[in-house]
């Protein structure tokens, strides 16, 4: 699957689209093979502070768990609740609907930290 | 670099092979080790797993204390399972993304390396759609359950050898209501070797698998300071 170009990344492996302040994180389609079908995310609380480098859900397969961490700082101002019915939504479309939690951004020079679609791909293998 | 495998001939404790891991995974995470892996035999332990239930221990506290068998809750994915003497667990802390083989899925690596193994050993073995791990024609013969933390990998993946496997009896392993397990002594027969035989092939698949060619330590000799300071205590 190609790495959608308009993206930042991180090295574990998380997805970060800014629009406006707010920073929406997913996993990336690598992380979602990493996994095989997710049974179960478990999502933060709406209005929780976090720092970058926290860890912020958990990602569950049958057989795996994967912690998924804040990419940058703020407060958590949504979650994607349609991944307590359907978690492999994540799966069918990492860059998209299997968006997990957004970020109000508290501090955007953060941003220069994150990877672009090039950087992540030198670090990850095409699958 | 190449990627190190420590090798435990003495069973351990669950405890502290569980701090053992903790210490590696930590030490993978800031890049102070290379991709390492350790192959072990616990001391008899059952182990529920993140989405594990209760209901799947058939015995209470008192009677697994008698047979004398710890239980542990742990982190991983996967549900209950049984580890003892007799059984090789194999526990990968690497960081994957960095290897092309890594696309192929963690999961799938883990299992190919004993469909492998048992290749060796002229068994056929399978992997079964939406049932995680190794199965032969007489049942599961490999468990696999592991977490990520910053990509790194740790738990993993455990291998039936010798028939002890009484530890099984006393629980629903992962969940599994209609399906046996089984161990490569009941299919091949015993041989005094075979522990042996089995952890080498393991560490051949595992290096060729997921390309991370190995060096070999053993538990008591020749195991670099920075590792050993992160050793277990051995008995």
């Amino acid at each position: 699957m190609a790495l959608p170009q308009e993206l930042f990344y991180t090295k574990s492996h998380e997805w970060v689209s800014f629009d406006n302040g707010i920073a929406t994180i997913g996993i990336t389609d690598f992380a979602q093979h990493q996994l095989s079908d997710l049974t179960f995310v478990e999502l933060p609380d709406n209005g929780t502070t976090v720092s970058s480098g926290q860890e912020v859900a958990v990602v569950e397969s049958v057989k795996a768990a994967a912690d998924v961490y804040a990419p940058i700082s703020g407060e958590i101002v949504d979650i994607n609740n349609s991944l307590e019915d359907d978690p492999e939504i994540v799966n069918r479309d990492a860059f998209g609907e299997g968006w997990i939690f957004k970020i109000n951004v508290s501090n955007e020079s953060e941003f220069d930290e994150l990877m672009d679609a090039d950087s992540y791909q030198e670090i990850c293998p095409e699958s | 670099m190449d990627s190190y495998a420590v090798i435990f001939k003495k069973p351990i404790d669950y405890s502290e092979a569980l701090q053992y891991q903790y210490r590696l995974l930590n030490a993978r995470q800031n890049d102070e080790i290379p991709d390492m892996v350790v192959l072990l035999q616990h001391k008899p332990v059952i182990t529920i797993g993140n989405r594990g239930r209760k209901n799947y221990l058939l015995k209470n506290l008192d009677e697994y204390k008698e047979l004398g068998i710890d239980i542990h809750h742990v982190e991983r994915g996967g549900d209950v399972t049984f580890h003892g003497p007799g059984q090789w667990v194999l526990y990968p802390i690497m960081k994957l993304g960095k290897k092309n083989v890594d696309s192929h899925g963690y999961l799938f690596n883990l299992e190919e390396i004993s469909i492998r193994v048992l290749d060796d050993f002229g068994i056929k073995g399978y992997r079964k759609k939406n049932k995680s791990g190794a199965w032969t024609d007489c049942g599961k013969i490999a468990a696999i359950g592991f977490r990520l933390k910053k990509w790194v990998t740790f738990h993993g993946m455990s291998f039936n050898v010798l028939d002890r496997l009484y530890g099984f009896e006393t629980i629903v392993p992962c969940g599994l209501e209609n399906d046996k397990i089984t161990c490569l002594e009941r299919l091949i027969g015993y041989d005094d070797y075979m522990m042996e035989k089995v952890g080498n092939r393991i560490l051949h698949h595992f290096a060729n698998v997921c390309d991370r060619p190995l060096k070999y330590f053993f538990d008591d000799n020749h195991i670099p300071e920075f590792i050993k300071k992160l050793k277990p205590p051995l008995n």
